[in-house]
């Protein structure tokens, strides 16, 4: 006997593949699986951000800044560059990224246009 | 009974934080005036209207929620929102006022419903509430909100996220949430986000109008038919970050048959497509 919860069926299938988009163009990423597991390190030290004794710190000292987040050398790299669509591709979302555009000074606009332009 | 009376559709951004709190002036120059005019007129409108609380659908920024735990519904009961700090230093404006026993009420209704959303004492609001909201309730003269939030936040950041028929369904259960709470409240739903923009990547900046608008005519005239559409179909259509017009749906589902659009105002401007639409519900 098997419950009927069991039973994959077509619809079931069917929205299962739909739920997550799966399609889209390489130049349309998505903040998932793949890229919240990459950016954690990332995100948490961005989000930290929202916190005015973080924004302290770092515009004091941005080496000791990262040392909260265990950021790899990559990670730290992409930060000091202030390389935005790397840091994008390592995994960190426009939401916590605003944050760090704050802290450098550097316009949304400024950022965007870094992003175009590397793609 | 408490009953529904009329919903809105906003755009949320900190493009329109900026140009609020720059002032009138701002608000009226050429640049604004075919977002801040449109606002005017809902403003008049909510006015005349004078419900007695708002619910808010909208989504947060990663102001409030973080990655460690993050909530596919997020409903608030609290009796006040402060305003978050993004970043740069909270916005200056007082709390904003709760009503925590209808958002207790709304929690059980939604539970009996099948929607088992994390329930929130403490709450603080970004742009995704407070970018829109001052230009329809924030008395300026007096350093004042006027009117009571319930603010109920959707996961549209970390994939996968609530469906578009999901959000639908959601405002449906909204809906039935304030039709039994015994108080006699009216409320006016209100939803948050989009239009089309696409912040990250080589597309940053893309706006597509079209969509948007037939977006917005698809929203007052048959609702139901974006309950087809994908977040694939969303993306694509209007971009990575424009999947927040699920909270638009979400405040249609709430208005029950017979809604109509009034003021339908679209103003894509830089790197967003700017919508606001406000609805008349049968009486």
């Amino acid at each position: 006997m098997t419950d009927a919860t069991d039973e994959l069926t077509p619809e079931y299938l069917e929205r299962l593949a739909n739920v997550e988009p799966r399609n889209l163009p390489d130049d349309l990423d998505l903040f998932h699986e793949d890229t919240a597991t990459r950016g954690i390190r990332l995100n948490r030290a961005a989000y930290s951000l929202k916190h005015p004794a973080q924004r302290e710190l770092f515009a004091r000292d941005e080496d000791a800044w990262m040392e909260q987040f265990a950021l790899t050398d990559q990670e730290k790299d992409l930060m000091r560059r202030r390389d935005w669509i790397g840091l994008w591709r390592g995994g960190m979302t426009i939401y916590v990224m605003v944050k760090l555009s704050g802290v450098t000074g550097t316009p949304l606009p400024e950022i965007g246009k870094q992003m175009r332009e590397a793609g | 009974m408490a009953r529904v009376i009329g919903g809105i559709g906003a755009s949320h951004a900190p493009s329109m934080e900026h140009v609020y709190d720059a002032g009138e002036e701002t608000r009226r120059n050429e640049e604004w005036e075919p977002l801040f005019g449109p606002f005017e007129e809902v403003s008049r409108w909510l006015g005349e209207l004078k419900p007695d609380r708002l619910v808010v659908i909208y989504n947060d920024h990663m102001d409030e929620f973080f990655l460690d735990a993050y909530p596919t519904f997020a409903l608030g009961v609290a009796d006040s929102y402060p305003v978050a700090d993004e970043g740069f230093g909270a916005r200056p404006f007082p709390p904003l006022p709760g009503d925590s026993k209808l958002g207790w009420h709304i929690a059980r209704s939604l539970v009996a419903d099948e929607f088992d959303p994390t329930i929130c004492q403490e709450l603080e609001v970004d742009h995704g509430v407070i970018s829109p909201l001052p230009m329809v309730d924030f008395a300026e003269g007096d350093g004042a909100w006027r009117i009571p939030i319930v603010p109920l936040a959707v996961n549209v950041i970390l994939h996968p996220l609530p469906t578009p028929r999901r959000c639908w369904k959601l405002g449906q259960a909204i809906r039935r949430a304030i039709l039994s709470y015994e108080e006699d409240l009216s409320v006016v739903v209100v939803g948050t986000g989009g239009l089309s923009h696409q912040l990250t990547g080589p597309r940053f900046g893309a706006v597509t109008p079209d969509w948007d608008k037939e977006f917005m005519r698809l929203l007052d005239e048959e609702p139901e038919t974006l309950c087809d559409y994908t977040h694939e179909d969303l993306i694509k259509l209007g971009g990575t970050e424009s999947v927040e017009v699920v909270n638009w749906l979400a405040m249609r589902g709430a208005l029950g048959p017979g809604a109509k659009a009034q003021v339908t105002a679209y103003y894509p401007h830089k790197i967003m497509g700017y919508g606001l639409q406000s609805f008349a519900v049968a009486p």
